[in-house]
């Protein structure tokens, strides 16, 4: 049994407490419904003595008459409290709508104010929503697939002995797969996928090379894709090993004129023929981050152990990372033990990525974020003094209608309406500088962020920038107008205007806001003056090799020459016909060319040494090379020499500096043996020579990262490296050549190592770009904020200084007082600012190469600069109150 | 006549308030004596009804409240008829008025003789 008095307690509650606001704030329902019902009893009563009962008869007759009203009392008091409720909100409305017109007309009247302030919040707005719409496009929406926040891929990753100070993965065997796709019950979908280069035979020319991709048929629906014409794979194409494949749209499009005719046309990739089922739209993409879209799809066979797969997975709704990974790690140990496969040489567990952990330019977008957060703060601090000084001068509008019985809160509340409009005004222009903006940004883009160009805005964008608009209206707003709270009516009526202690607190707050900005644009100078500095020392490192008219041209001999004698035969034919090519001066072969790396995985061992334990995994880099690689490259010969013998049984090795340095601090390298152990297994090396260190791995690789040369150039893959005369452009006679020495071989690649090894260092100077910008921005908002403080307080001052000049004060000592305070407000900040830096430039220190993030000069240069704008956004102030005439001054006011 | 008093009919209560306040403003006991004296105390207002069915009537709009002093020099809650409150009194008057006819014609007819 319940008690129906204890139950509607709660509700009985929150009753009181709005009457108690009714009661505050107006006519309240339950005080006038029991007036009413009082006045009805009375005059009852009234009317039961006019008949001649006495007065307690009367009145017991009355309240008799009456009943009990406790229900209609409650009913009526129900429907007058949601009238007055209704009311008040009106009025609430009402109210904001009057503070909406006066704010307007207010803003309206001060033209100039106003535009600067808007314009101030549009750029720190604009500069946010530019960077977030990148951010919003590239790392909250990495992958264009439906359910793309429960996406993740799935790889192995060695459990112990990775000494190579990176994270090393690698891909799962198989029978590996399999298990997992059966087993894992976390993962609501499993893709295993594969892609290769393969060459597309073509009608009018030679093969063109295209990017090929092998899916399950059920990565259709993972993409959430649907065929624009004909179909997609079935599990019966697979079984039946179907020679069938699928396009894409921009190849139907490109290559095939969107011929609807296509079904059930061949094509022919690597000389083997393939049906056309149907045509893909660009969403049916692989889930690589930052990669081209493939061309040509074909069915994946899960049988074929021999194919090495990738794989990305979507975790089941509730379905945590750790949870799934321990579910796989559990299948894998069970599969391992069943089946051994190579990979479980070494232990291995799994590792779940999300594919915002892919996206390479991560670091760089976060900084930005900070970068332009930063300035959207210094846009606050000039927009909240702007709005001081101009509370300042309307003390005695604001204290006449406090006078006249407007409410503190109701002033505090119109001046905030004020500022939220400003920030809506803001929150446009920053929209239309944030589309500018972002389109700068993208078509500054470096080649190899193709994916920035999908960057644009959408609801999110807006309802972001608007929350934050909002916000930045309210803190503006409330920094505004921190002393209209507190001043007092009757000083701001007073002749004095404003007292003495108001105006000093209003200094004290004003010199608090420059004095951040100043410090915030001290943080932005260092960390651009860092990535300056270390993008100065990339374009003028020495890379150790001559990249000057340096040529690489990447050649792809797959089935046309299955034998070494073939390949061999071939690369001498095509280096001789090369050589006739007018312009070429010398050439070479290599595996590897700039800045390209390719590297052994396994432990190495020198000989002496005892066998690294099992599992150790490192990524040793080699490049296989032609003895006079060295020479044609302009790599100095440090002791010994190139590789003298090139037979396998010499198994001769040349390192490098960094190489010999590693292993044997003391003594030379020469004549040592050292052997690359995997899986228990090595053959031993002699090395016969040690070269310069050289940064052939790109300019933001290490050059003393240890490196092996190795004889032998024989590859599927092989690199001719062309030197040529100067103002040749050697790239068609190089294409035509290799077309007429096999035209079967699709068109290579040939690339000018010069201006790729530039091409690396693309992004971080994007980064820097970005960056500088921001600072920029920050630096002038920051400098017209140190102008408005200074340029006020001369005006406030005007009568103190006219009297010091009469009383014999010279211009400058004038100038420097007022100068001393401009300057001091700088020091201060910037102090502030550069202990800010040092633990800000943490942030940067991945992106950073030859500079330290504790850098002096950096923050010496980042200081100076600050030192000199604040010196230059003095000037003017200074000079207005060294022209301060005394007599005028004196006699005013 | 306890009947009389309890058996309003839905809606008659509200169309005798607003005749009764289309004469003047009232406040809540002079309508109920009103009605009551119109009706040569026939029928009775009753108080549990007669409040809630003014609130009602003001937050339609129909009529509006204000505190006013009465007669006696008594701080009372006045009502007074809105336009809107004017053009629902002739609507239901109307309405009320051929509904009536017709009950009492239904009640006058005796079934004809066969």
């Amino acid at each position: 049994m319940h008690d129906p008095q204890q139950a509607p307690a709660p509700n009985a509650r929150r009753a009181a407490t709005w009457r108690r606001y009714l009661r505050f704030w107006g006519p309240r329902a339950e005080a006038d419904v029991d007036d009413e019902i009082a006045f009805h009893t009375d005059m009852r009563a009234r009317d039961y003595m006019a008949r001649g009962l006495s007065e307690t008869d009367a009145r017991r007759a009355a309240a008799r008459r009456l009943g009990d009203l406790a229900q209609a009392r409650a009913e009526c008091i129900a429907i007058g409290s949601r009238r007055e409720r209704r009311m008040t909100r009106a009025q609430l409305v009402d109210a904001f709508v009057h503070d909406l017109r006066f704010a307007w007309r207010t803003l309206g009247r001060q033209k100039a104010w106003t535009a600067v302030a808007i314009i101030t919040l549009a750029l720190g707005i604009g500069a946010n929503t530019a960077v977030f719409s990148v951010v919003n496009a590239l790392l909250l929406h990495p992958l264009p697939y439906p359910n793309a926040d429960r996406i993740a891929f799935v790889y192995l990753e060695p459990a112990r002995g990775n000494t190579t100070g990176m994270s090393v993965v690698v891909m799962p065997g198989m029978p590996v797969v399999r298990a997992w796709k059966e087993n894992a019950r976390s993962f609501e979908a499993f893709e295993p996928y594969m892609d290769e280069d393969r060459s597309l035979r073509t009608t009018e020319g030679p093969p063109v090379s295209v990017n090929v991709a092998s899916v399950l048929p059920s990565f259709s629906e993972f993409t959430g894709t649907k065929p624009t014409i004909g179909r997609v794979f079935t599990s019966r194409d697979i079984a039946d090993g179907a020679r069938v494949a699928l396009v894409s749209e921009p190849l139907w499009r490109g290559r095939y004129g969107s011929d609807p005719g296509i079904i059930g046309k061949s094509i022919v990739l690597d000389n083997q023929p393939y049906s056309v089922i149907g045509v893909m739209p660009v969403g049916y993409r692989l889930p690589q981050v930052e990669e081209t879209v493939s061309d040509v799809w074909l069915p994946l066979d899960l049988r074929n152990d021999s194919l090495g797969v990738r794989l990305v997975g979507r975790l089941r709704p509730g379905a945590t990372v750790a949870a799934a990974t321990r579910e796989l790690d559990a299948i894998y140990a069970r599969s391992a033990g069943e089946k051994p496969t190579s990979l479980d040489a070494g232990d291995f567990t799994v590792r779940l990525t999300a594919p915002s952990e892919m996206v390479s330019f991560r670091q760089s977008l976060l900084l930005l974020s900070v970068a332009v957060a930063l300035v959207l703060l210094i846009a606050c601090g000039n927009v909240a003094h702007l709005l001081l000084a101009k509370t300042a001068a309307r003390q005695r509008e604001l204290a006449i209608r406090a006078a006249m019985g407007a409410s503190r809160v109701r002033i505090v509340r119109q001046l905030i309406t004020e500022s939220l409009l400003l920030a809506g005004a803001g929150c446009v222009g920053g929209l239309i500088a944030g589309w500018l903006g972002l389109r700068a940004l993208v078509a500054i883009r470096p080649d190899s962020l193709a994916e920035l160009a999908e960057a644009h805005m959408d609801g999110t964008t807006l309802l972001v920038t608007a929350a934050l608009s909002a916000l930045t209206g309210i803190i503006v707003g409330l920094l505004g107008t921190l002393q209209a709270a507190r001043f007092s009516a009757n000083d701001a009526l007073k002749a004095g205007a404003i007292s003495a202690s108001q105006s000093r607190r209003q200094r004290r707050l004003r010199s608090i806001l420059v004095v951040s900005e100043m410090a915030v644009s001290t943080v932005l100078l260092v960390g651009a003056t860092l990535l300056i500095r270390s993008i100065a020392h990339l374009q003028t490192v020495d890379p150790g090799f001559d990249t000057s008219r340096l040529y690489a041209v990447q050649l792809s001999l797959r089935q046309e020459y299955p034998t070494t004698e073939a390949r061999q035969a071939f690369l001498a034919d095509l280096t001789a016909r090369m050589r006739q090519v007018s312009g070429v001066e010398g050439l070479t072969i290599s595996t590897a060319v700039p800045p390209w790396r390719s590297f052994m995985i396994g432990a190495l061992q020198t000989e002496g040494d005892p066998l690294p334990p099992a599992g150790t995994t490192s990524f040793i880099d080699y490049n296989r090379i032609e003895p006079d690689y060295f020479r044609f490259m302009g790599i100095r010969l440090v002791e010994g020499s190139t590789i003298t013998d090139t037979s396998k049984a010499a198994r001769q090795v040349v390192v490098n500096a960094g190489f010999a340095k590693k292993y044997w601090p003391r003594g030379s390298a020469l004549g040592r043996r050292i052997r690359v152990v995997y899986n228990g297994q090595g053959d031993w090396m002699t090395i016969v020579g040690v070269v310069g260190d050289a940064l052939t791995s790109g300019l933001l690789g290490e050059a003393s990262r240890p490196m092996m040369y190795l004889a032998t150039t024989d590859s599927n893959q092989p690199s001719v490296l062309v030197r040529v005369a100067p103002g040749a452009d050697p790239i068609p006679s190089l294409r035509r050549v290799v077309a007429q020495a096999d035209p079967r071989l699709p068109s290579p690649t040939v690339s000018n190592i010069e201006s790729v090894m530039q091409r690396s260092i693309a992004r971080p100077r994007f980064t820097m770009t970005l960056l500088v910008a921001f600072t920029g921005l920050a630096l002038v908002l920051a400098a017209v904020g140190l102008y408005g403080v200074m340029a006020y307080s001369v005006a406030q001052q005007t009568r103190e200084i006219g009297i010091r000049i009469a009383l014999g004060a010279t211009r400058s000592e004038i100038a420097s007082s007022v100068l001393r305070r401009g300057i001091l407000m700088a020091a201060v900040g910037a102090l502030v600012g550069v202990l800010g830096a040092g633990w800000a430039s943490k942030l940067l220190e991945s992106m950073l190469y030859g500079v330290g993030r504790t850098d002096p000069v950096s923050f010496a240069i980042g200081v100076a600069v600050l030192l000199a704008t604040a010196l230059a956004a003095c000037l003017v102030p200074v000079r207005r109150a060294v022209a301060v005439d005394p007599l005028i001054s004196i006699r005013a006011d | 006549m306890p009947d009389a008093t309890t058996d309003f009919l839905k809606g008659t209560l509200d169309l005798m308030v607003l005749k009764t306040l289309s004469w003047a403003p009232a406040h809540g006991y002079g309508i109920a004596r009103w009605i009551e004296q119109c009706t040569d105390d026939v029928l009775q207002v009753e108080e549990g009804s007669l409040y809630p069915a003014l609130h009602k009537l003001e937050d339609r709009g129909l009529i509006v409240a204000e505190w006013g002093i009465t007669e006696h020099n008594r701080r009372a809650k006045f009502y007074r008829l809105t336009t809107a409150g004017k053009k629902q009194l002739a609507a239901s008057r109307d309405y009320w008025a051929r509904f009536a006819g017709a009950v009492f014609k239904v009640l006058e007819t005796s079934p004809a003789p066969r």
